[in-house]
């Protein structure tokens, strides 16, 4: 990348840190409901607390994953980090620089952070040939020349394992995996710091979803991007990112280095979660038990009080009914929100 | 051996386009025995789901079945009058699909929808029939049920809407089930609660069970063989664990080598290259061959299919076996 760090390499000051991020869906209320308002009546407002309070930090150079369930708000802390969508508490930062600007009409304010989403059918302009396409933003922002802009999409083509002459295609003509490649080049023509991907390799299928997760490897080896991955599929995560961060109904619940907390989980909801995950059987008529969570995913119209998962948790007290468990370290590098948590070093319970 | 429950010999299914024709399915056999689970695996565009839609005539124009036989116990489905193939279609197989917001329909109630389901094949009184649908939604896990039939099927999650669609497939104590990628729309705790349900329900019951799905893992933890397809054929089946250990196809490798989970964390996938090969032209010979690492001139006739014991497979060069 051209553009000099903004830390030194070692600084473990985090280059892209969320700091008690909320963000909150009120969905308009109907003609009727709104006269009654107007008028002074009170009416209830179904408010979905997407995401509630989040603290996030990543280093520079570092993969993050984000894991959760559908409804989880896992996409939504993505589009905030990425400076797409306002939050509405908190700050989001990257080198210390906001990515949105406040007020009314939050605007994005840098290019550094971009995003690469799921559908790859839906997020490439099909009346646009990819070339122009990839061209348009850093022509806009002038991080090329338009006399210069073909040879530096052909060459971003070919960083993506795609054929330089491909640019004058349009999106019909490439496959799933295909498209996918060129939703990551157009990220990456921005020259990003941060890339934030959400479940970029969810529909594509197993032998290009692991064509496109090496891509993501020798991507991070080559650019020294900053990745915040957002998935459901905790092998995927696992394969790819250096730190995992577990989300349940708009929390963290717990974060660390994968390796950790894929072995060691501390929250019994990331433990549920791995016991959930069906594991390749091979042994000759192995009896396979899951231990599924019991119950559902509670509404996130109306969460549960205290610990959002005490209703479906083997280890809930009369504590967890009323009181949040805080996001707390437990081992070095790690934190859990959990009132039972087990942290290192403590007397067992 | 006696007669299995399900016998598919050389089942081709094509689909009319005005590019050509597609071969969706192409050849292909198998078959299941009694209250057997059978997992076919493959990725989109395999036939895997077409050939589950063939078994029960549910192939509508452009498509048609080109060829072969579908056996219930011995009496061939292709081809009988449609009355006849409705009386057993709902009856002794029934099918789960992976949407189950697109099967139950949504302005009618769980109660109702589960009766015209049941009138379908059976006459019971009014207070037969709700116990019934009582104690089918109850097998699947649907609490308080008695209430529930009275709900609609957007006022249930996701996971408890396929809970109603496997009860529907369960209503008539059928002796095949078909799932096609029941759980794919699922999160996995819901997908551990179905899988671990359905896995029980089949085995207390009897009933047989093909099981459709991309997910090599889940099939292993489900079915007793496995076949996998690619590209409208069967490449290789067995059973289960076996195959997964120990493959003979190389696509079946490959696909095993491109799961994460089997891989040493941020070490380079042995990804299969290039894509699969569109159905309007598939190449000569063995349609894995462009992708196969292990590709020789011979390769360009078509293989055979090679049964080794329980095993089979379809490859000039099978792994792990004596060249």
């Amino acid at each position: 990348m051209s553009r000099p760090a903004a830390s030194p390499p070692h600084d473990e000051a985090p280059f892209v840190s969320a700091t008690g991020v909320s963000r909150r869906f009120a969905p308009s209320l109907p003609l009727g409901d709104r006269i009654v308002a107007a008028l002074g009546g009170t009416m209830e407002r179904r408010t979905v607390h997407a995401v509630d309070g989040i603290d996030l930090a990543l280093r520079k150079g570092e993969a993050l994953g984000l894991v959760g369930e559908s409804g989880c708000g896992k996409t939504t802390l993505g589009r905030m980090l990425a400076g797409i969508l306002p939050p509405s508490d908190g700050r989001i930062a990257i080198a210390g620089q906001a990515v949105m600007t406040g007020g009314a009409h939050p605007r994005k304010t840098t290019t550094r952070v971009q995003m690469v989403f799921q559908d790859p059918f839906a997020s490439l302009d099909p009346r646009m040939r990819i070339g122009d396409t990839l061209m348009e933003g850093p022509v806009h922002h002038r991080l090329v020349s338009r006399a210069n802009a073909l040879s530096y999409v052909r060459n971003w083509l070919e960083q993506v394992g795609l054929d330089p002459d491909y640019a004058g295609r349009y999106p019909h003509q490439f496959s799933g995996g295909q498209r996918q490649r060129v939703a990551i080049a157009r990220a990456l023509a921005m020259q990003p710091d941060v890339l934030v991907c959400d479940e970029p390799v969810a529909s594509l299928d197993v032998s290009i979803q692991a064509q496109i997760l090496n891509l993501f490897l020798k991507l991070r080896r080559e650019l020294d991007l900053t990745l915040l991955f957002i998935s459901h599929d905790l092998s995927v995560v696992r394969h790819l990112c250096d730190r995992v961060a577990i989300m349940y109904l708009g929390r963290i619940v717990e974060e660390g280095p994968a390796a950790d907390v894929y072995a060691d989980p501390r929250h019994p909801y990331t433990q549920a979660l791995l016991d959930s995950v069906p594991k390749l059987v091979l042994e000759d008529g192995a009896q396979v038990h899951f231990k599924p969570i019991r119950g559902e995913l509670p509404s996130p119209l109306a969460p549960p009080p205290g610990c959002h998962f005490h209703g479906r948790c083997p280890i809930a007290e009369d504590r967890c009914r009323v009181e949040r468990p805080a996001l707390r370290p437990v081992a070095p590098g790690r934190a859990a929100a959990c009132h039972f948590a087990r942290i290192d070093g403590a007397p067992p319970a | 051996m006696t007669t299995p429950l399900l016998e598919v010999i050389d089942l081709s299914t094509h689909f009319a386009t005005r590019e050509g024709v597609v071969k969706a399915v192409n050849g292909v056999s198998f078959s299941v025995g009694r209250g057997e689970i059978l997992g076919l695996v493959g990725e989109s565009g395999s036939g895997k789901s077409v050939t589950g839609f063939s078994l029960i005539g549910l192939i509508d124009p452009p498509g048609r079945i080109a060829g072969g036989t579908v056996k219930l116990e011995g009496r061939d489905l292709i081809g009988m009058a449609p009355a006849a193939l409705r009386a057993i279609r709902g009856k002794r197989i029934s099918m789960v699909f992976q949407d189950p917001s697109m099967t139950l329909n949504p302005v009618l109630t769980v109660g109702d929808q589960m009766r015209l389901a049941l009138r379908a094949h059976q006459r019971l009184s009014g207070p037969e029939a709700q116990r019934r649908l009582i104690d089918v939604l109850s097998r699947v896990g649907i609490p308080d049920p008695a209430r529930r039939l009275e709900a609609y099927p957007h006022q249930f999650s996701g996971g408890m809407r396929q809970r109603i669609a496997i009860a529907i497939a369960l209503l008539h104590g059928p002796e095949l089930v078909i799932a096609d990628e029941p759980t794919t729309a699922l999160d996995v705790s819901i997908q551990a609660q179905i899988l671990t349900e359905m896995k029980s329900l089949a085995r207390e019951t009897g009933t047989a069970l093909i099981w459709i799905s991309h997910d090599l893992a889940t099939i292993s933890s489900m079915a007793d063989r496995i076949a996998v397809m690619y590209a409208g054929r069967i490449v290789e089946s067995g059973p289960t664990a076996q195959v997964l250990r120990d493959p003979r196809h190389p696509y079946t490798r490959g696909l095993l080598e491109s799961l994460p989970a089997t891989a040493t964390a941020g070490t380079e996938l042995r990804s299969i290259p290039g894509t699969t090969p569109s159905l309007l032209r598939l190449p000569p010979g063995c349609p894995f061959a462009p992708r196969c690492p292990g590709a020789q001139a011979l390769c360009a006739a078509e293989p055979p299919e090679t049964a080794v014991g329980a095993r089979a497979y379809r490859c000039h060069f099978p792994l792990g076996a004596a060249a």
